[in-house]
């Protein structure tokens, strides 16, 4: 499910990387995506076998454009709903190495039967 | 952002709550002292993961300020029926980690804190451990 939410937020013509993997050296481009897989739990057991897995992500938007911040998580958030992930919520702000970008939030999951 | 509370989710216990209300259970100690070992197991789980060994840069760059953020008061407070007890970080405090749950672009997650504050499956032992409790009541109170 890695694959499938990176493919959906690369649709947005932003970098999409994985939290913490910017180093130090590195600047930050101009706005991007981030994620981190928190957990991947069986859905459900049958017969000592499991059935679904429920994924669970963190998605993260930076942007020098603060308004952009808020608009693009936004969509994210519109995009992966029709693709069938599972969002609460619009979204949190989150903390930034730079103080040139804004960060915002979500917690997003999916259920693979 | 305010502080985390850890809030005892009555429906999850319901028929439980009712089990003890029937055998004329006194239900605040027995409810207060759930929530209370559940503060403190999560409070001692926040400060484990707080440990320099755990923090970016093995705490190196680390002041003490995200550790003295964590609550550690886990009195019981009531609000009606609902009983609540706060735990994780004081945001209204300098220092507080939120930032250490989320990660940054140049920061990774912390993972210990991640298994805590986003994790179903620590969540789901945290209710467990308070089934237990109630269990327990309800057999003490049917003389078992």
């Amino acid at each position: 499910m890695e694959d499938e939410l990176i493919d959906i937020l690369m649709t947005f013509g932003f970098p999409v990387c994985r939290q913490g993997s910017i180093s130090k050296n590195e600047d930050y481009p101009e706005s991007f995506f981030t994620f981190w897989n928190n957990d991947s739990v069986d859905h459900a057991h049958y017969d000592n076998a499991e059935r679904g897995t429920e994924w669970d992500f963190d998605v993260n938007f930076y942007s020098v454009d603060p308004e952009k911040t808020y608009s693009v998580l936004a969509d994210a958030r519109q995009r992966l709903k029709h693709r069938g992930w599972i969002i609460s919520g619009k979204g949190y702000d989150v903390a930034s190495d730079e103080v040139t970008h804004t960060g915002r939030g979500m917690n997003v999951f999916y259920l693979q039967m | 952002m305010g502080k985390n509370s850890l809030k005892l989710e009555t429906h999850a216990f319901d028929e439980l709550l009712e089990k003890l209300d029937g055998l004329e259970a006194n239900l605040i100690p027995i409810v207060e002292d759930a929530l209370s070992q559940a503060a403190e197991t999560i409070t001692e789980d926040t400060k484990e993961a707080m440990a320099k060994g755990n923090l970016p840069a093995k705490g190196e760059f680390s002041h003490g300020d995200t550790e003295k953020s964590i609550n550690r008061d886990t009195a019981v407070k009531w609000n009606g029926m609902q009983a609540e007890v706060n735990v994780g970080f004081d945001f209204e405090k300098p220092g507080a980690g939120g930032y250490l749950i989320t990660g940054t672009p140049r920061m990774k997650p912390n993972s210990k804190l991640k298994k805590i504050y986003k994790s179903k499956r620590y969540m789901k032992q945290i209710e467990q451990d308070m089934t237990d409790i109630f269990h327990d009541a309800i057999e003490d109170y049917m003389g078992g």
